[in-house]
């Protein structure tokens, strides 16, 4: 299993940073094509949320992410430090075809193999996305 | 993301290159702003060289599209990559946009346009 780990502030700037190091771990580890546009896509997504619904892009507050890659699974959790939410994504209706936001819970449940939500002991929401990959975790075109 | 502009004929092309996402759309729609200060409403996309695009960009898009539709111009994209476009059709957005595959294509599109 290997592991990685990343904080970020709750800043806009911080997103570049995040993608950055989400295709550096999957470059490292060996993973493109579609597996990896689809997981930073949906990393990409649970990170928006965490900044804007969670932290409210307060600079005090942080994002964390940890990865976590074995034969089987490509995972991603998503932590930030906002009040729950929970019953809110889940309750998230498909926008209408003209807005201009929510459309990100859609692609992670779309691409991601499960998408689980829960609250963490700080109160803060965690999103745990996973995908499920063979065991040669080579490009998935 | 770089943003290219050519604003020289009847229709104002756009060019696209790197990470769409919350940040760079919003500097797209800055940038585009510019252009419809000059009252330019025609205005075409090429996203051939956006290697990353989740749904802040996409809603960057949409908001172009309504300033677009407010100003009663045409907005035109093309040159979208294969999982750029997959994400158009899962999220029903490719039923809203005018999307051709080549840039060549849009062009044409607004000449016949203006022909008829």
């Amino acid at each position: 299993m290997i592991k990685k780990e990343f904080v970020y502030k709750s800043i806009s700037e911080s997103e570049n940073k995040m993608l950055d190091d989400v295709e550096m771990f999957l470059d490292e580890n060996k993973i493109s094509g579609e597996l990896k546009n689809r997981f930073m896509l949906c990393v990409s997504e649970a990170f928006t949320n965490a900044l804007v619904h969670g932290n409210k892009l307060d600079p005090n507050k942080e994002i964390k992410i940890k990865y976590m890659l074995s034969n089987t699974t490509l995972n991603a959790d998503v932590i930030d430090e906002g009040h729950g939410g929970v019953e809110k994504v889940n309750k998230r209706k498909r926008p209408e075809l003209l807005a201009e936001s929510g459309r990100g819970v859609g692609l992670i449940k779309h691409y991601s193999s499960s998408f689980v939500i829960s609250e963490n002991e700080e109160g803060g929401l965690q999103l745990k996305i996973v995908f499920e990959i063979n065991k040669e975790r080579v490009n998935c075109t | 993301m770089e943003i290219k502009v050519k604003n020289e004929g009847q229709v104002c092309e756009v060019y696209l290159i790197g990470r769409l996402d919350l940040a760079s759309g919003t500097n797209l729609k800055e940038e585009l702003k510019k252009i419809f200060d000059q009252d330019k409403n025609m205005i075409h996309l090429n996203l051939n060289e956006v290697e990353f695009i989740n749904s802040s960009g996409l809603g960057s898009l949409v908001s172009i599209m309504k300033e677009v539709r407010l100003r009663k111009g045409r907005l035109t994209l093309s040159n979208l990559a294969s999982y750029v476009k997959e994400i158009f059709e899962i999220t029903q957005l490719s039923h809203i946009f005018e999307i051709y595959e080549t840039q060549e294509e849009a062009m044409s599109s607004y000449q016949s346009v203006t022909a008829n």
